[in-house]
């Protein structure tokens, strides 16, 4: 005798939904208007829509103006679009939270507190005790390349080094995103380049999802998986481009391969090509 | 192991009060008026001042009424000036009271003060109060308002509440601006003691000063001006130590950056 369900709901098990790559954000339909000082609205952002996975390194490339940090800001929960949402592992983003931690092209570390103050910051906020706050804090400074600076004020430090020292403090109390809003615009090229090196060397070893806003195109093809590219005025995507270079990847070796070299010029055309589309005068 | 120049430095100070004293003995002694003693005179008189236990217990209440105007001053003006500082409702509200008040001289307000609450020491507090307040809340305000927004953001993703960000980020950050406001305060406070004391004449320094005035005691006023004087250099230079080391990590000793990436 055949045993036969009378029910359609023992028929279909419930599943888990189980991808290969987890959207980690979701933007939906986002448009963020500013009033301007003549009383006239501007449109910053006009119906931006992107996932983003989880663990992925994601770039939103783009003219300075184009809102590309206030889309930065919209998911830091710093901003509230005018319309739409973004989401943060399905759940709506209302306000900031210590899963999504910025890290800020001002920096904007505590000048009241040491370097050590400044990383330890989050965790005592988190309750974590001191004890166990400063050792994982001293490791992560370790990490940065700052050992030995632990006691310096901010103001003693120049601006790569306060950058290390902001990353640290982000790091500190463990974000599943990390929000880099132009990081490296503040710094010289050959601490840009430095830094950058670093940042791949520490984000290869735990893959954070990292939304990394830059205006750079060789920034964001040498770090990204994928690059949002953005036009301006009002802000859209233009193109979303993955960039499928191999990993870890070391700069002297990318700058030589001809991929690379590829992702770059055909970006820098695409952003030519749309200024003197998009330009009447 | 002193070099010349901290020498110098350091004696500045004092030379300039003996050059300020001679300049005065020798003027005095050129005038001969009765109203114009010597220096030497004066400072003379400073002790039978500071030796009298009733002027001393004058002196003493002054300083108390100071204090005591002074701290309540501060405790109630910074946390306005801060909220003035984030909220624009809460300026929007006080911005135009203050505008008011801040023109007047608070010595002004006292005949007012004194009809309701009497020539006491509540009187005197309240005017020291009010003249220490204005600079405490316009430089807490303008502090709290320069905050950066991007570091307030960053402990509000670390989990800081509104007031907590208000009480952690924006207090020490302000902090420099505060405790200029503070300094300014601190001598109005000295300033504004000595003149409800001249209008409430009933104890106090400004007291002694203005009834040996009335006697003819010319070297007690001038001896009371030193000791005066010398209070708000004293009051100062405690001040200023004690901001100096709140604020050491925004003075400009530490503007040479390091040269590393």
């Amino acid at each position: 005798m055949k045993v036969v369900p009378s029910r359609l709901s023992e028929w279909v098990r419930p599943v888990t939904l189980q991808q290969p790559a987890c959207a980690i954000i979701e933007i939906e339909r986002v448009s963020q208007v500013f009033q301007t000082s003549a009383r006239k609205d501007h449109l910053a952002l006009s119906d931006i829509s992107l996932t983003i996975d989880e663990g992925a390194f994601v770039s939103i490339l783009g003219p300075s103006g184009c809102g590309k940090s206030t889309l930065l800001y919209i998911v830091g929960g710093f901003v509230n679009p005018s319309s739409g949402a973004a989401k943060m592992k399905g759940q709506a983003i209302t306000g900031p939270g210590p899963d999504r931690g910025p890290v800020f092209q001002e920096f904007a570390l505590f000048p009241w507190k040491t370097v050590l103050g400044n990383v330890m910051y989050g965790p005592r906020q988190q309750g974590v005790r001191t004890n166990e706050a400063e050792a994982q804090s001293r490791a992560l400074i370790e990490m940065v390349g700052l050992k030995g600076y632990e006691n310096f004020y901010p103001k003693e430090l120049s601006g790569g080094m306060k950058q290390r020292v902001a990353l640290a403090r982000t790091l500190a109390y463990h974000p599943e995103v990390l929000l880099m809003d132009e990081p490296f615009g503040a710094l010289d090229a050959h601490t840009r380049t430095r830094l950058q090196n670093d940042l791949l060397n520490i984000w290869e070893r735990d893959r954070k999802t990292v939304l990394f806003v830059t205006h750079s195109v060789d920034e964001a093809v040498f770090l990204s998986d994928k690059v949002v590219m953005m036009s301006k005025s009002p802000g859209r995507i233009r193109q979303v481009i993955d960039i499928d270079l191999p990993r870890p990847r070391r700069r002297n070796e990318l700058l030589l391969d001809p991929r690379y070299q590829k992702y770059v010029v055909d970006i820098e055309r695409m952003f030519d090509e749309s200024d003197e589309a998009g330009s009447p005068s | 192991m002193i070099s010349s120049t901290t020498m110098a430095k350091r004696a500045a100070p004092a030379l300039a009060c003996i050059g300020l004293l001679a300049v005065w003995q020798v003027a005095s002694l050129v005038l001969k008026s009765d109203s114009f003693p010597t220096a030497i005179e004066a400072i003379r008189a400073i002790p039978d001042i500071l030796g009298d236990r009733e002027s001393l217990i004058n002196i003493l209440a002054s300083l108390r009424r100071m204090a005591i105007g002074f701290s309540i001053a501060v405790l109630v003006s910074m946390p306005l000036g801060l909220l003035m500082g984030r909220s624009r409702a809460v300026a929007a509200f006080f911005n135009p009271l203050l505008m008011v008040i801040y023109p007047v001289p608070k010595a002004a307000l006292m005949p007012i003060i004194m009809l309701w609450l009497g020539v006491g020491d509540i009187t005197k507090t309240l005017v020291i109060f009010l003249g220490v307040s204005l600079p405490v809340i316009y430089h807490s305000f303008e502090g709290a308002k320069a905050v950066e927004e991007k570091m307030l953001w960053s402990g509000a993703a670390m989990g800081l509440s509104p007031l907590q960000r208000l009480v952690r980020i924006v207090l020490p950050a302000a902090l420099p601006e505060i405790l200029t406001g503070c300094r300014t305060g601190l001598v109005l406070a000295l300033i504004t003691m000595i003149t409800s004391e001249m209008i409430a004449r009933q104890s106090g320094a400004g007291n002694i000063l203005f009834n040996a005035l009335d006697m003819g005691q010319y070297d007690t006023v001038y001896a009371m001006i030193i000791i005066v004087g010398a209070m708000g250099i004293c009051l100062d230079a405690v001040f200023e130590r004690v901001r100096a080391r709140l604020v050491r990590w925004s003075e400009p000793q530490f503007d040479l950056p390091l040269s590393f990436s």
